[in-house]
């Protein structure tokens, strides 16, 4: 009786210590979570306000937008300045122009970051340290606007894709992620495939690339997403006007917009014009970067997460 | 995304790496011997291939060959640039030269024009360049000191002389007694901005246009006494400094600098026409009973709180929905805000700027935006061709004309002397024909900022309403201050002067707006005076009358 009185509060309490999950479902921790879900929400309600008051606004009409009563939801709709930008044949020269840089300068940029940092990763390579020092002392230093400038423009780059694509064709920040991914890639299915009698080449184009999925869309996100949003290249390497990348525009276009409107349109146009041009002409440059953010989510987080173990 | 190996470095720090890069490169290029100034010392006896023998005032310039010059070339969201453009070929047919253009979008064109001189590329024609901004490339050897080539360019030194420009022309002179930049020439100084109101309001009150900053009181006494809940004043343009335009305002009416006129282009350093030197302005009586005075109109709640520091959108929607009755306001803006009033009935006039203890004078530069040249230029052999063709296109009658309204009867009628001058109905620039589809900037090229500006003031009248007209008579009838002399800067003074003025600047339109608030009583001047005293006001002064004085002593 005494056992039993003595062992039958102990064995349920070591039941529930093991059915028990955690965190404990204590009220304290209900409040908790009510709390964390309330701020979390006004964290995300605080970052999307912009994005959405960005785009109310570029459907709202100019009375709407002066005295400040759009807020998330577009006010007397109106798409007289999309109609306006769209018809622009400059906005659409430099939108395609942006899309060609990215697709290039990423294409390229993927090709030899990988290949640089699959190279840095074989620790069995000679002088490996000297190429990884090559590499990150451009983290620290560089030669400055003016040097390349000269350097672009004496190697008969400027105006061309070539002096958006090349100079910025690899990011250390990029090829470090890379190459610790690289790195910790058994090594036993190299040595296999080796053993297969597959050349390096082939091992790192059969077996290497099609397991490194993750990082290679998350570097190829990052690469799309920081030339897409690139304008100092496009502005400081193109002298006409059919070259500049949509950035450009945007920016020409957000730095004067009241003269935009002041000058070139009259009447009711022209106040509706400057009222929302920025809105609008934001809206059309940043919905298709967006817009691919939720298809490569997945291997955003786990590429990045990847990367980051050893770096 | 911040992504370091993009290096897209802000505006400002892209600048200051560029002048730092120039001034370092100046240190191998400032052996120039001191010139008097105005004498013209370019030899281009072999550098005048295409060049016309019998150039003069009056004379059509066409170059004896088929020439072209490369030119910075702004590209104005309001009208881009176009290659094709009637202005171009026009040009061509006329002077023989056609244009090679390196194309800037307007938001950067100051750091593209920065990397392209620095990095030693730029085009032969620099445009669009404000007076001061050519100091920084003056010690790289990059640009040509173009005052000792205006001989080369008789429309230019004739306007110079006609209206009396010389003084203005020596503002622009460096150390070496030499300048750099061929600015944009008026005839008479181009008064602005100004406060603009609701003259419906003014109308249904019986309240005469004011003429004196006592007028202006009484006016927006009145006004918040019939509209309680009207804020009189509430301001815009608090950028870079609170209050810019209005307390420029405010201080050319006390004989003073305050607001934008105290940031450029000295930093609070005023000229004392009587003792013949640079005073700190903050520390001026004028500066201190301006204050007093904004004050009272503070404690009076004729000014809104928020006046000096709501952003420009906010200023604009208490103005245009009704909750303000009065704003600072320039010809061009005065448009746009019209057009922009949701109180129906409403208008919007600017009233003449207000005149206060300093009489009846007006503050102001006859200079405006002009170009820098490459001094590449002056090897090129058909250097002496350029700048007649730049003296004709951009200093001749004729050349500003055609810049300015394009061909006599495609795009207007009359002529500007007789006063017959009209736009043909059918074109437009700047809602002159509001329904007319062609905008001649657009579709032309014509009154292009690249182009077209300066000029005679007949000239400047046509591209202005009634309304702007009327203003400027009033300002054209007041009397200009004389310029204030050179005193250019040597670099290390430069560096000091940044370091000591930016200091005293920031203590000083903080300081500003303390009193005028009432947040730091008046009784404290003194002890203001005091804490600029320690922060360097002597040594502050001193720079520019040391500057002053030894470029008196070289050139006076």
């Amino acid at each position: 009786m005494v056992t039993a009185e003595v062992t039958t509060p102990v064995k349920p309490a070591k039941k529930a210590g093991r059915a028990r999950t955690w965190p404990p479902q204590t009220r304290a921790y209900k409040v908790f979570r009510v709390v964390n879900a309330v701020i979390l929400a006004l964290v995300v309600a605080a970052v999307l306000f912009p994005f959405l008051n960005v785009l109310a606004q570029s459907f709202s009409s100019e009375k709407y937008i002066e005295s400040g009563q759009v807020n998330i939801w577009p006010r007397g709709f109106n798409l007289t300045t999309y109609t306006h930008v769209m018809n622009d044949p400059l906005f659409w020269n430099n939108y395609r122009n942006t899309v060609v840089y990215t697709v290039v300068a990423t294409v390229v940029a993927m090709a030899l970051t990988t290949c640089y940092a699959y190279v840095l990763s074989r620790h069995e390579l000679r002088g490996r340290k000297v190429l990884i020092g090559i590499a990150v002392v451009t983290m620290f230093f560089n030669g400055g606007i003016i040097p390349n400038y000269i350097l672009v423009s004496d190697l008969h780059l400027r105006d061309t894709v070539w002096a958006i694509a090349l100079p910025n064709a690899i990011s250390v920040f990029n090829l470090l992620v890379m190459k610790t991914f690289f790195e910790n890639m058994p090594a036993e299915l190299e040595e296999a495939a080796a053993v297969d009698g597959m050349s390096t080449y082939r091992i790192l184009w059969r077996i290497v690339l099609p397991l490194s999925k993750a990082v290679l869309a998350t570097m190829t996100l990052f690469y799309a997403v920081a030339f897409w949003n690139s304008w100092f290249s496009a502005f400081l390497y193109m002298d006409n006007q059919g070259l500049f990348s949509v950035t450009v525009y945007l920016r020409n276009i957000i730095e004067s917009a009241s003269s935009v409107a002041n000058i070139q349109m009259s009447g009711d146009t022209q106040v509706q014009i400057a009222a929302n041009i920025q809105a609008v002409t934001t809206v059309l440059v940043a919905v298709p970067i967006l817009s691919v953010y939720p298809f490569v989510q997945r291997y955003f987080v786990s590429g990045v997460m990847l990367g980051a173990v050893k770096g | 995304m911040n992504q370091p190996y993009m290096n897209q470095p802000s505006r400002r720090k892209f600048l200051a790496t560029a002048g730092a890069g120039a001034a370092a490169l100046g240190i191998a290029a400032c052996s120039n011997a001191p010139s008097a100034p105005g004498s013209p010392s370019g030899n281009t006896s072999k550098n005048s291939t295409g060049a016309m023998k019998n150039y003069g005032v009056g004379t059509q310039f066409k170059a004896t060959e088929p020439l072209s010059f490369s030119i910075l070339m702004l590209s104005n969201p309001a009208y881009p640039y176009k290659a094709n453009w009637l202005f171009f070929q026009d040009l061509k047919k006329m002077t023989n030269v056609s244009l090679d253009p390196t194309v800037v979008n307007y938001a950067d064109y100051s750091t593209k024009q920065a990397a392209l001189i620095n990095a030693g590329q730029a085009p032969l024609i620099i445009p669009k360049t404000y007076p001061g901004q050519e100091d920084q490339f003056v010690a790289g050897g990059a640009i040509l000191p173009v005052s000792d080539y205006v001989h080369l360019m008789p429309n230019f030194q004739d306007k110079v002389a006609k209206w009396n420009l010389q003084g203005d022309i020596d503002t622009l002179r460096q150390s070496d007694g030499k300048y750099y930049l061929l600015p944009g020439l008026h005839q008479n100084v181009w008064v602005d901005y100004t406060m603009g109101v609701r003259s419906d309001l003014l109308d249904k009150l019986g309240i005469p246009t004011p003429g004196t900053l006592a007028d202006v009181e009484n006016m927006l006494l009145k006004v918040k006494a019939k509209y309680p809940q009207m804020k009189p004043f509430s301001d815009r343009w608090n950028q870079p400094t609170p209050g810019g335009a209005f307390l420029q305002m405010m201080g050319d009416a006390y004989g003073t600098n305050a607001g934008w006129r105290y940031q450029s282009p000295n930093q609070g350093a005023y000229w004392d026409r009587t003792a013949k030197q640079f005073v700190f302005a903050a520390s001026m009586p004028e500066y201190q009973q301006m204050v007093t005075f904004l004050n009272g109109w503070y404690n009076k709640g004729l000014i809104d709180p928020e006046s000096f520091t709501q952003s420009d959108d906010i200023a604009l929607q208490k103005f245009t929905s009704g909750k303000s009755f009065a704003i600072m306001e320039n010809a061009q803006y005065v448009a746009t805000d019209q057009a922009a009033m949701a109180v129906s009935g409403a208008t919007v006039a600017k009233i003449p700027v207000p005149l206060g203890p300093s009489g009846n004078t007006v503050v102001g530069s006859r200079l405006e935006n002009g170009m820098m040249i490459s001094s590449k230029a002056a090897n090129n052999p058909n250097f002496e061709a350029m700048m007649q063709f730049i003296d004709w296109l951009w200093y001749s009658d004729a050349g500003q004309m055609f810049a300015r309204w394009g061909v006599q009867g495609l795009t207007y009628t009359g002529s500007v002397t007789d006063g017959t001058f009209a736009l043909k109905p059918d074109m437009d620039w700047g809602g002159i024909h509001p329904n007319a589809k062609t905008k001649i900037n657009v579709t032309y090229g014509f009154f292009n900022g690249v182009f077209a500006y300066g000029g005679s003031t007949q000239l400047l009248d046509t591209q202005f309403g009634p309304a702007e007209l009327a203003f400027q008579k009033v300002m054209d009838a007041r009397t200009p201050l004389p310029v204030v002399p050179p005193a250019p800067l040597s670099t290390l003074q430069s560096q000091q002067m940044t370091l000591t003025g930016q200091t005293l600047m920031s203590y000083v339109q903080q300081q500003t707006l303390q009193f005028i608030t009432g947040k730091r009583p008046l009784s404290q001047w003194s002890q203001f005076q005091s804490e600029l005293t320690s922060k360097g006001t002597g040594s502050f002064l001193n720079i520019f009358n040391t500057a002053y004085q030894s470029y008196n002593k070289k050139f006076g």
